[in-house]
């Protein structure tokens, strides 16, 4: 029975070996091509990182650095140039930008929102609670055109509003904090009214305080899927590079895939990538959580 | 009692934004369906239905259903029953269950954009490692295996990989090909999502109770496969029903990848909805027709919800 335990338990290993291989062949790819030179890249060798063997690279030479600035081992170059070629923070800071301010504006609009449905009694409520119900089977990439028509109509095209104005509405917080805020109990609002607290203070001074764990679920969730939008920010940015968030840097960085460096271009797709994962190893637990919250998307 | 008015404020701008930037689409794409408007024009006409049948007769979207319907019943099915086995694999295990929980769910996590284009380089033919991976196996157990020499009916001398190997490796270039571009295109897609299904199968396994198991158990059903069907398969109901619908919407949706690999060929062999309405519409500024697509994409969407919300979760709750 033991020694037929531990078969089960090897072959299931195997099993799931393999799946983590596929899983994360392109993650090598990716790692490896940012560290190897090209010649190393075009032969498929040198493993994951090659053999760093200090050189001096012709399309920096060309480009018009000099010769002394341009000889250095690959994995140095390819992120040393790939920071040279674009503006890479910038991407990153526009990225940090818009989704927080997605989030932020989210949070004060359903915050106050999920409160009154939650806790307050006014004629009407059950109405408002339906509209949100059915704005959360709207698919909000589905209205994309619409959307864009309308952003186009008002002049906003190619600026941050068009980034962020779609995205101020987040019904799914609405009501994963209505469903939180019912769990809260009443007299913890009713002894905040004795002090004599205005609804506007109990908002942000009591409930704001106890929905922390919902909050941080939310934040996750909202951050990830706006960080890694690519559809939206493609239709409403066409050119301005100023405005590019990492996404649309990625797809600036690719180029032509037979005349560029891969090295440089790979390790640009690293830097954008690294910040969320890194972000999501770290704190795991509250990732997978905030995702799969529903999952709603 | 509270008598302030406060409420109005607290819901006044979610309902302002919600009609203004959820619900008015809606009309507004509808409206512009049946009309010839083009973005930038002063005037437009109605056409009728004119939009929606050139959407059903002409063959690029004849092509563009085909391709969307291809997308949706390869991967939905493939990325369920995998997130499914993962998690009862890892849910069996005594240790390394985490770790794989973690690699597995990495795909969810990173951007997608930039998967794809690792994805075009590991599958590049020339520079990828996968094309190099079976060049290098040919005549060895790579080929027995993948080559499938190893199912009865399979000619060992005319399978795929034997005949790959005879051609001076001419592997697929599996992006560019007619014939594999849209199942890569799916191989990514399933590679993505199914990590996020396990996660929420694994949620699932862990609220079937013990005593289940017991009593199967008692009434004979002795093997893993018995149990499964007696058991954990009923229980998973609700979890299952929630993941495809999830599942099916966001495949749907699927559009960075096509954008950057495939552009929606070759010959519109992978031209999905979202790809359609983004070309349509932006880059050939073609706005009343990609408006009609909108309309069918968010019938088939809300369709679909409305099936999963009201018709069947009323069947599936034990």
């Amino acid at each position: 029975m033991e020694a037929k335990q531990y078969i089960g338990e090897g072959w299931k290993h195997a099993i799931l070996i393999i799946g983590a291989i596929v899983v994360m062949l392109p993650f090598y790819m990716m790692v490896s091509m940012s560290l190897k030179s090209q010649q190393e890249i075009q032969s498929i060798s040198g493993g994951l990182i090659g053999a760093q063997e200090t050189q001096t690279f012709p399309v920096c030479v060309k480009t018009g650095y000099s010769e002394e600035t341009c000889t250095m081992k690959p994995y140095q170059y390819n992120y040393w140039f790939a920071f040279e070629k674009a503006p890479i923070p910038r991407y990153l800071m526009n990225g940090v930008i818009v989704t927080l301010s997605i989030f932020i504006i989210q949070v004060l609009v359903a915050l106050p929102c999920a409160y009154a449905l939650a806790k307050l009694r006014f004629y009407g409520r059950e109405f408002v609670f339906s509209m949100v119900l059915f704005c959360l089977l709207i698919p909000v990439h589905g209205i994309a055109l619409p959307l864009y028509v309308m952003l186009a109509q008002a002049g906003l095209v190619d600026t941050y509003s068009a980034l962020i104005l779609p995205w101020t509405i987040s019904v799914f917080g609405i009501f994963l904090m209505r469903q939180f805020f019912m769990t809260v109990p009443d007299e913890l609002i009713d002894a905040a009214r004795m002090d004599g607290m205005g609804e506007y203070a109990i908002v942000w001074k009591v409930m704001l305080p106890t929905a922390i764990p919902a909050l941080l679920a939310f934040a996750i969730f909202s951050v990830v899927a706006h960080w890694n939008d690519y559809f939206w920010p493609r239709m409403v940015i066409t050119g301005n590079r100023d405005l590019f968030t990492p996404p649309l840097g990625i797809r600036e960085f690719r180029g032509g895939i037979d005349s560029d460096e891969f090295g440089p271009m790979m390790a640009s797709i690293v830097t954008v990538t690294v910040p969320l994962i890194v972000a999501f190893i770290i704190a795991q637990k509250r990732f997978i959580e905030g995702i799969t919250l529903t999952g709603m998307k | 009692m509270h008598n302030s008015k406060a409420h109005i404020w607290f819901i006044a701008p979610a309902i302002v934004l919600m009609i203004i930037i959820l619900i008015f689409p809606l009309f507004l794409a509808g409206g512009i369906s049946f009309t010839d408007y083009n973005l930038g024009n002063k005037t437009f006409e109605w056409v009728g239905l004119e939009n929606y049948d050139k959407m059903f007769n002409r063959k690029t979207y004849v092509k563009m259903i085909w391709a969307t319907a291809t997308y949706v019943i390869v991967v939905v099915p493939i990325s369920v029953v995998l997130g499914l086995c993962a998690a009862m694999l890892l849910n069996s295990l005594r240790f390394g269950a985490d770790i794989y929980k973690t690699i597995f769910f990495l795909p969810v996590m990173a951007t997608l954009l930039a998967m794809a284009i690792a994805w075009e380089f590991t599958l590049h033919p020339t520079l990828g490692i996968v094309n190099s991976f079976l060049a290098n196996g040919c005549g060895g157990v790579r080929e027995f295996i993948l080559g499938f020499h190893w199912l009865p009916w399979v000619d060992s001398q005319e399978s795929w990989y034997a005949v790959a190997c005879a051609n001076n490796m001419d592997f697929p270039y599996w992006l560019k090909q007619k014939n594999t571009a849209i199942w890569t295109v799916c191989f990514i897609g399933i590679w993505q999502a199914f990590g996020f299904n396990m996660v929420l199968y694994l949620a699932g396994l862990t609220s079937i109770p013990r005593e289940l198991y017991q009593a199967a158990e008692m009434d004979g059903a002795k093997s893993t496969w018995e149990q499964f069907k007696l058991v954990t398969w009923p229980m998973l109901g609700p979890t299952t029903l929630f993941v495809v619908t999830i599942t099916t919407i966001r495949t749907f949706q699927v559009f960075d990848t096509i954008e950057i690999l495939t552009k929606g060929g070759p010959s519109k062999t992978t031209y999905v909805m979202m790809y359609a309405i983004f070309e349509k519409a932006i880059q050939q500024n073609l706005t009343s027709i990609g408006a009609a697509i909108t309309v069918v994409f968010i019938g088939f969407i809300l369709v679909l919800t409305f099936f999963q919300r009201y018709v069947i979760e009323k069947r599936v709750h034990y």
